[in-house]
């Protein structure tokens, strides 16, 4: 296990390093929520695989396909078509509109304080809800991988967090999650070549070997997700979802314009998607090379498929290369986490301080060096309140929070954002309504559902996607409808348009 | 007064760009909401569909994720195509006639 920890560390050197020279460029608001909004395309496209890529993609997929075949190919489809809505929908008039936040967006629109506080509770819910099992995900993960105890792994990952996310603002996130993504996607190009050498590159030997071993049911769907509705559920979480969540929303105002925003949007679909698809392939050639018991083993969830792998291409446990293999694999997880829970805790800060105490408290009144201090100060609190959520996390099942943070997002803030920038009559009041619909239904039914309470569920399905985004976008319907007409509102909603659509604004 | 009648100009440059959005954005959305939920739904309720073989061990339901992504892909390229050739340029109108209001 040392041989991972000194490739981590080299990692975190570099990243700490590019923390020291990121923190001397960052003086601005706009620096520190938006990298000035000087990005390329193209770092852009990495950074957003780094953003959308955790460990539950890195590790889970792979473990997924591993253990139950098909589902775990769902799995990992899903995030990349989730793409398309962001692409077709959401990063344009998220440039064009926004400066900074999804309360950026929504307060342009509506003008209103309490529409303001919807969007900080959306952002704050779901990124929370995300946060908090990366955090109790990354001491499992990195106690597995390099021995130090859960509650030592939990602070070290969150220090490096606060330490990235406070002195290098968003230059420094993106550039975390730039090195991660490039480290990711070049451990599974090695893995990639060295598994399919071995089968004389035809991977259908993965499919074939697999179905031998295991049965013809393994290569069928239903293995991990019995519930019909539960897959359909998953389908709409993932796909509508990733549009409403606010890490991911932050990244599109790293670039100058639209169009750069579309061209980085095409470059992750590739990136990923080309990742997402490995990730299927890894699964059957660890399943076939290394052995669903042994991976079992390892880990009841199969999350250490792709390192087990990555040790028997190596040459095997015990040898250099198996060693460095699955060193260097096993490293690349621990960037993956700290690149998503820095982005998170950036998002989060940017709420705070940006959306509640700039806008919504101080009305927009604050000096712009005063409010990075703010932004900074939001981030070390965040980061302490995540590391102590994260190891009062151990030992409690907090799958229901992944769950939970997607479902949100999907029938919340997505609803709300998309009428917002769709729809004429919709207002202050249909804001609130979607936002505590969406957010309300989607507790309550992952609380009783069965990742919260096993087989005393009062409620069948894992996923309640398929019934509270309905509702989400019912109660933003009905709440607009109940509220006054906003006729102010409504007459400046072409001036709106012309700023969503072309980032030009008439005044 | 020839300010605001340029701003109305704008404003109906956005509104032929929204409906040409619409237009090309709307069939493309059936497109892969339903070949990918409509991929999950048949998955939960034909899983004997999802059985069939096709190449040696490769069966309907791979097939299908796979084309899946193939088809996310090809739909991003096709839209960037389209917003750099048609979108771009009603935008880019729509903002010059702003610009020359607010001088």
């Amino acid at each position: 296990m040392s041989i991972t920890l000194v490739i981590f560390l080299l990692i975190l050197a570099v990243t700490l390093g590019i923390t020291y020279w990121a923190a001397r460029r960052t003086k601005t608001a706009s620096d520190f929520y938006a990298a000035d909004s000087q990005l390329t395309a193209a770092q852009n496209g990495f950074a957003l695989a780094g953003d959308w890529c955790s460990a539950a993609a890195f590790l889970g997929f792979s473990g997924l396909t591993a253990l139950y075949g098909m589902d775990g190919a769902f799995y990992a489809l899903g995030p990349l078509v989730a793409f398309c809505t962001v692409l077709f929908l959401i990063a344009e008039p998220l440039r064009n509109s926004g400066k900074y936040t999804l309360g950026d967006v929504i307060r342009s629109r509506m003008k209103t304080r309490s529409s303001l506080l919807a969007a900080i509770a959306g952002t704050i819910v779901v990124n929370f809800a995300y946060l908090m099992p990366q955090m109790a995900g990354a001491g499992v993960l990195v106690r597995l991988l390099t021995g130090i105890s859960y509650d030592w792994a939990v602070i070290f990952v969150g220090v490096s967090m606060i330490v990235y996310v406070a002195f290098g603002g968003m230059l420094a996130t993106t550039w975390v999650q730039i090195v991660k993504a490039v480290l990711m996607l070049g451990a599974g190009a090695v893995v990639l070549v060295m598994a399919l050498s071995l089968v004389h590159f035809n991977p259908l030997t993965f499919f074939a070997d697999t179905e031998a071993k295991y049965g013809a049911g393994y290569l069928l769907p239903g293995n991990y997700l019995k519930n019909p509705f539960d897959q359909i559920s998953l389908g709409l979480g993932y796909v509508l979802g990733l549009a409403g969540l606010p890490h991911v929303m932050t990244r599109f105002y790293t670039v100058p314009d639209a169009k750069t925003a579309r061209r980085s949007v095409v470059w992750v679909m590739f990136l990923a998607g080309a990742f997402f698809a490995g990730t299927t392939l890894f699964g059957l050639a660890a399943a076939d090379f290394v052995g669903q018991d042994a991976i079992r083993a390892a880990d009841k969830g199969g999350n250490l498929a792709l390192p087990l792998l990555a040790q028997y291409l190596g040459g095997g446990k015990g040898s250099v290369g198996g060693e460095l293999m699955l060193g260097f694999v096993a490293a690349v997880a621990v960037a993956t986490i700290l690149a998503v829970v820095s982005a998170l805790t950036l998002s989060t800060s940017s709420s705070i301080a940006h959306d509640f105490y700039v806008n919504w408290l101080k009305g927009g009144q604050v000096e712009g060096r005063q409010e990075v201090w703010i932004a900074r100060l939001a981030a070390v609190i965040i980061g302490v309140l995540a590391i102590a959520l994260g190891i009062l996390a151990q030992g409690v099942n907090v799958a229901v929070l992944v769950i939970l943070a997607i479902c949100v997002a999907a029938s919340a803030n997505f609803p709300v954002l998309v009428l917002s920038l769709f729809w004429r009559r919709f207002n202050t009041g249909g804001v609130i309504g979607g936002m505590a619909a969406g957010l309300v239904s989607s507790v309550a039914l992952a609380m009783i559902g069965p990742a919260m309470r096993g087989s005393e569920a009062l409620w069948p399905l894992v996923n309640p996607t398929i019934v509270s985004l309905p509702i989400g976008f019912l109660g933003a319907v009905i709440g607009s409808l109940i509220a006054a007409r906003d006729l102010e509102n409504e007459k400046r909603f072409d001036a709106f348009l012309l700023q969503v659509h072309t980032g030009s604004a008439p005044e | 007064m020839r300010g605001d009648r340029r701003v109305e100009a704008a404003h109906d440059v956005v509104r032929a760009l929204v409906a040409a959005k619409v237009r090309f954005l709307l069939p493309m959305t059936i497109v892969y909401i339903v070949g990918y939920v409509g991929l999950t739904a048949v998955a939960g309720f034909a899983k004997d569909a999802m059985a069939v073989k096709i190449i040696g061990p490769l069966n309907v339901g791979f097939a299908l994720i796979a084309l899946n992504y193939f088809l996310s892909w090809a739909l991003a390229l096709s839209y960037e195509r389209v917003a750099n050739r048609v979108f771009d340029p009603l935008a880019a109108t729509a903002a010059a006639s702003v610009r020359g209001a607010v001088r």
